[in-house]
């Protein structure tokens, strides 16, 4: 049983925005899972379907193997959850407002007192403990949130962009205190397109455009399919030579770059190991004399997997439209020869959450 | 049930802070007592003091205050209403149900205290032309009318996204029903007309089933407005 599944879930907003299309997504008892995508791209609509605030057009969704509606509490209760940019009622403080969400949750007072004043404690916000929450910078207003999803010890931890809006060391309190609550037999879906904290923190992510979820699978795959081609080298010294060689790298051509200023960021489409295109980079610095500043095979590697992935997806909606289109031409209709396409993440490893 | 009370607690905290209750019930009392202080001096008749008050006083200002609370009920929360509590375990229906026990229940108590101890105080200092259950009967027909506002200010609020075309809904509505209802042949339904009858039913003098139409009427509709506030409420996406 999976903790959180959907199936073919679709959300239309009053017949004009496809917010959700036939979303089928899986995440095991356990996973920190990031949900990464552009914004729009239906992160924030998949959480509110989750918990039962928004209604599916089309399609399923189960939380903890039973189907979610407005009116399971029940499993509400398992879940704690953090929106974006999160609002609270404004005259309250937050040991106000966190005795409030106890009091919702079925907590007696003082066990909803000595949990608050942990998390408080955790999110660093013991100080402002007695403060109205008015007057709360957005930075104190996500950690607020985060101890409101975290009151109940929930089982499923839902975060919508949980570092933003806050500063360098308040982003790193709260990617330290994910991972220590990730330790605990717990199931986190964490949204963001802040790739490094997926990075950090994620066992597992799914990429998800257009309302689809694009790619699904673990972490370390992620960076293997980043790493499997991408090499930036920074040089100095007769840099146009070096350039008009690039092509030469690879012997069927199957090599893009982009030039950065003296930096080159190389990528082969080949699937060759990444020691040996290195190699040819390296023998490709001596051949044109250039001296090489750096080089390295991890910068970016998630952000490049990630604009990999979507480039994907444009191109195979780009060949599954042209391949629509010759059909509908020839009056066939023969959509068989061009179902693979249709596959979410064809020609890439498969994985639970797809 | 735990989730009910706490949001009953919660919203009723809302209400006594809100500045529309805190200049609403002084509003109410300073006028009585100065109106049971004119009554003992000018000796007036306590059926037309009270028909005074309601009129000039008690329903105007309250048709405001009731429409603004009401209204004001979810479209003013709608910023923190998903964040910050329907994302708990709290029910749909829990949620409204709790809105509509504390805003109708808190106008209606407003109401209670302060009409009981001025009918109480005109009838006791004024020329007491009043039979009990003349003012009992036109008590509960103001309070069916202010319920029934109560009512359709939540409606509204399910209905609206923002507090202020909800608020101006309610008040157009009350304004214009008074023409639309004698337009119908239904004027006995107006405000103005169960105003206006006020002194001859608190005397008693007002026929008992035109008293029950009165009362029937307005509490059918009330349950009316609140089953459609529960059950548009808990079809809304938020």
């Amino acid at each position: 049983m999976y903790v959180v599944q959907t199936n073919d879930l679709t959300k239309i907003y009053e017949n004009s925005y496809i917010a959700l299309n036939a979303l089928n997504l899986r995440v095991d008892k356990g996973m920190v899972f990031g949900l990464v995508g552009p914004n729009g791209a239906g992160k924030s609509t998949t959480f509110r379907i989750l918990l039962g605030l928004q209604r599916p057009t089309a399609g399923s969704v189960s939380v903890f193997g039973e189907a979610m509606s407005p009116e399971r509490a029940d499993i509400r209760r398992r879940v704690g959850y953090l929106p974006t940019n999160p609002s609270f009622p404004k005259h309250m403080t937050p040991i106000t407002y966190l005795e409030f969400v106890g009091s919702i949750l079925g907590m007696d007072s003082a066990r909803a007192k000595v949990q608050l004043a942990r998390l408080l404690q955790a999110v660093d916000l013991a100080t402002a403990a007695a403060q109205r929450i008015r007057g709360f910078s957005t930075g104190m207003m996500t950690r607020l949130g985060i101890a409101a999803a975290l009151m109940g010890d929930p089982e499923l931890l839902i975060l919508d962009e949980p570092t933003s809006g806050l500063d360098p060391a308040g982003r790193k309190q709260t990617i330290e205190l994910i991972r220590e609550l990730s330790g605990r037999d717990r199931t986190i879906i964490i949204a963001t397109h802040i790739l490094s904290d997926v990075e950090r923190v994620c066992s597992d992510v799914g990429i998800i455009a257009q309302g689809r979820l694009i790619y699904a699978g673990p972490m370390a795959e992620m960076r293997r399919l980043a790493r499997q081609g991408s090499i930036s080298i920074e040089i100095e010294g007769n840099t146009s030579a070096f350039e008009q060689q690039i092509h030469t790298l690879d012997e069927i051509g199957s090599v893009r770059y982009e030039r950065i200023g003296s930096e080159f960021r190389i990528t082969f489409l080949g699937t060759e190991p990444l020691s040996e295109y290195v190699q040819r980079v390296i023998s490709l610095v001596d051949r044109t004399g250039v001296d090489m500043l750096y080089i390295t095979t991890g910068a970016d590697e998630i952000e490049e997997a990630f604009l990999r992935r979507l480039e994907d997806d444009r191109t195979r909606g780009f060949l599954r439209a042209a391949a629509w289109a010759a059909a509908h031409d020839s009056g066939g209709g023969e959509l068989s020869d061009f179902s693979e396409l249709e596959q979410p993440d064809a020609g890439l490893p498969r994985h639970p959450a797809i | 049930m735990q989730a009910f009370l706490a949001i009953l607690q919660y919203d009723l905290g809302q209400l006594t802070r809100s500045w529309v209750s805190r200049v609403w019930v002084p509003l109410l009392i300073v006028p009585a007592l100065f109106l049971v202080v004119v009554a003992r001096d000018e000796t007036e008749l306590a059926s037309e003091t009270m028909a005074v008050y309601i009129a000039a006083v008690l329903a105007p200002i309250s048709a405001l205050a009731v429409s603004i609370l009401a209204s004001g009920a979810i479209s003013g929360e709608s910023n923190i209403i998903s964040d910050s509590i329907l994302s708990r375990s709290v029910t749909r229906t829990e949620y409204v149900f709790a809105k509509i026990i504390s805003r109708v229940g808190f106008t209606l108590v407003v109401y209670a205290l302060v009409v009981t101890p001025f009918s109480y105080l005109v009838i006791r200092y004024a020329i007491a032309d009043t039979s009990v259950g003349g003012v009992v009967a036109g008590l509960l027909m103001i309070a069916a009318l202010l319920a029934f506002l109560a009512a359709f200010g939540i409606a509204m609020s399910v209905a609206m996204s923002s507090v202020l075309p909800a608020v101006l809904v309610v008040l157009l509505a009350v304004t214009l029903s008074g023409a639309v209802l004698q337009f119908l042949g239904l004027s006995w339904m107006s405000t103005t007309a169960v105003i206006d009858g006020l002194p001859e039913t608190f005397r008693g003098d007002t026929p008992v089933w035109e008293q029950v139409r009165v009362v029937l009427v307005f509490s059918l509709l009330t349950v009316a407005a609140l089953v459609s506030s529960v059950w548009l409420f808990r079809r809304k996406d938020l």
